[in-house]
């Protein structure tokens, strides 16, 4: 079988993440998911509600 | 008949107990040497099939949303402006770049890696619910249902199928780019390609890769949004809505961006043998991508005051120039490609003997070219620019918006499709393409009609000029607003332009369907009208840079970039100037 072969070139730690698209996928999804989504939904979650003084005259 | 040979080849799948014996049936192509795998061939055809059939409705709304903007002619009421803005937004920016983007994926991971396609009755499954996602969505827009246009910012409420249209096209989406996965697992698995993925099929997976993002950001919105039609949830938070949706909606176009790029190499290699001078720097640019693009999306939200400053300047500016980097390296690399290749076929006059010899006369080169300068010059430079926190203040919410992604997705993106469909018809249809001497000017009438209204729609909006607004004059508004006289030039010049392009747009879908349904078929090399050049001989001799001339024309949209830049911030302090 070729994958027991004793001399197979040792491929380079760079290529072997370029090559991985799996771990492409990985961390593309997990930096937009973090930086973008729950950082914006947690500040966007944190907003205090509009008080019923200025809520009630805006929806009148 | 075709002169291609069949082959059928025989696989085990395993599994746990027993191999599987699965019969592939391929052809071997007489032009390009591919292997192709007949089942995927097909999926390919009917998905751009869908493709242009999407963008000859969305050119059709187009052309009728020019000149009802174009107040001399003001053609639409409200309610139908609206209704077109809509459905022109879901077939042009959705439908069709993502069926062309599914038939390309599947090309990338099957012709060009020469394997087999995973699993076709699965690829005819998502096909079919793009199909029906299309058509459900397109009828409740045009019967009045789904007024939202495409964004559909709650609370504006649509009818529940609308929703549910793009539920299912996504979904069907979705399977599409699984199965490119799947695709790749097999060439990987089978060993049908090198050490590592061929650089067309790299760029592929990064749009592959971005897909799966957008696509899971619009199944997080989506959902709870079809739910809150139906009554079942209640209240969407307008806030909130918006953050997800950019993470589809700018994203989505980010896929394009990828695709576009995979197709600028791929055509550099068939029309002049050209290859990236330094792959592996085209590669890092294609991860930079992945990790940092769909940040962008925050660009939509600058002027949105629930979101801090930090979110917004880490996602639109540090993190995101990151991929700028990236769009920077392809911009040089793939003409370099071209002019690398070039040169060593012998065009070394000068600094640009290499362009003035290039194949002009394939369009499928000059669209590409024209592609990558109209998303250069017009598309790069404004988004940058647009994108800042303090410039964005001056353009938010104004005509500029739309100018400026009429200069990424439509110059860039829809051009570079159209390109590429040269080369598809013979290919993948074979057949022969029908009015080659239209083919050859299309691609510029396309360039000059989008480049004149987009640079017109930038120019309006700087000036003040709302979008999506269906009377810029405010008639019978409680404000009124006077704009600058020189609003009348460019609005005429905007007509003139989507004018140009429409006709363009006709005469390529006249060509693509004249040659796919009627066209005479393709029985070897001999019939095929455009050129598939060899690989370019190796350089003789390495003196000095691989390609100058590629680093003057560089050089040169630099300076006009940073000429912009300095004109937005000299504008914007203009706006704010206190006396």
């Amino acid at each position: 079988m070729e994958m027991n072969q004793p001399n197979q070139e040792k491929v380079p730690f760079y290529r072997m993440i370029m090559d991985d698209f799996m771990l492409l996928l990985f961390l593309g999804v997990t930096i937009y998911a973090i930086f973008y989504l729950l950082w914006g939904v947690m500040e966007l979650s944190n907003l205090p509600a509009i008080p019923d003084e200025i809520k009630k005259p805006l929806l009148k | 008949m075709s002169n291609t040979i069949e082959v059928t080849e025989t696989h085990h799948e395993p599994s746990p107990n027993k191999g599987t014996i699965i019969n592939t049936i391929f052809r071997v192509c007489d032009i390009t040497g591919f292997k192709v795998d007949l089942r995927a061939e097909k999926l390919i055809r009917v998905n751009a099939v869908a493709a242009v059939v999407s963008l000859l409705l969305a050119v059709v709304a187009a052309i009728l949303l020019v000149f009802t903007r174009y107040q001399p002619v003001h053609l639409l009421p409200a309610e139908w402006y609206y209704r077109l803005v809509t459905f022109h937004g879901l077939n042009a920016l959705i439908f069709w770049i993502i069926f062309f983007e599914i038939a390309g994926l599947y090309f990338g991971s099957t012709v060009i890696l020469n394997t087999r396609f995973c699993a076709p009755k699965l690829g005819w499954v998502g096909f079919i619910l793009m199909v029906l996602g299309l058509v459900m969505s397109n009828y409740m827009i045009l019967i009045g249902k789904a007024d939202v246009m495409l964004t559909s910012y709650t609370p504006l409420k649509a009818h529940p199928l609308y929703y549910l249209g793009v539920i299912l096209f996504a979904v069907g989406a979705l399977i599409g780019v699984i199965l490119f996965f799947g695709n790749l697992m097999i060439a990987r698995r089978e060993k049908t390609y090198g050490d590592s993925l061929p650089l067309v099929a790299y760029g592929l997976m990064t749009a592959a890769i971005i897909a799966v993002i957008t696509l899971a950001t619009g199944a997080i919105i989506y959902i709870p949004t079809f739910l809150w039609s139906l009554g079942l949830v209640q209240n969407i938070d307008p806030a909130m809505y918006k953050l997800i949706w950019w993470g589809l909606g700018h994203s989505s176009q980010q896929i394009n961006v990828a695709a576009m790029v995979s197709i600028w190499y791929m055509v550099s290699f068939l029309a002049v043998g050209g290859t990236s001078i330094n792959e592996r720097i085209s590669r890092t640019a294609f991860v930079l991508y992945i990790l940092f693009i769909c940040l962008a999306s925050a660009h939509h939200l600058l002027t949105d005051p629930g979101v801090s400053s930090a979110w917004k300047v880490w996602n639109t500016s540090y993190a995101m120039y990151l991929a700028v980097l990236a769009s920077m390296i392809h911009a040089f690399a793939v003409p370099s490609s071209f002019e690398s290749a070039q040169r060593r076929w012998g065009y070394n006059k000068g600094l640009f003997e290499w362009l003035s010899k290039a194949p002009w006369g394939n369009p499928a080169f000059s669209s590409i070219i024209l592609a990558v300068i109209g998303f250069g010059f017009i598309g790069g430079t404004t988004g940058v620019i647009f994108g800042m926190e303090q410039t964005n203040i001056i353009v938010h919410n104004t005509i500029a918006i739309p100018g400026h992604f009429k200069g990424t997705v439509v110059i860039g993106t829809t051009l570079t499709f159209m390109g590429i469909t040269y080369y598809l018809i013979p290919l993948i249809f074979r057949r022969k393409i029908v009015g080659m001497g239209w083919a050859k000017w299309q691609p510029w009438l396309f360039f000059i009609g989008i480049a004149l209204l987009s640079i017109s729609m930038i120019v309006l909006g700087q000036l003040g000029v709302p979008r999506r607004h269906w009377d810029a004059t405010f008639s019978g508004g409680p404000f009124t607003y006077n704009f600058n006289p020189a609003v009348d030039f460019f609005w005429t010049l905007m007509m003139l332009g989507g004018s140009l392009a429409f006709i363009s747009v006709t005469i390529w879908i006249g060509i693509v369907v004249t040659s796919v349904f009627f066209g005479p078929r393709v029985n070897g090399p001999q019939d095929m009208q455009l050129k598939i050049s060899p690989l370019a001989p190796p350089a003789k001799s390495h003196k000095g840079f691989e390609a100058p001339g590629t680093l003057v024309l560089t050089l040169i949209f630099l300076l006009v970039f940073l000429a912009l830049f300095f004109l937005n911030w000299k504008w914007l302090a203009a706006t704010w100037n206190v006396k």
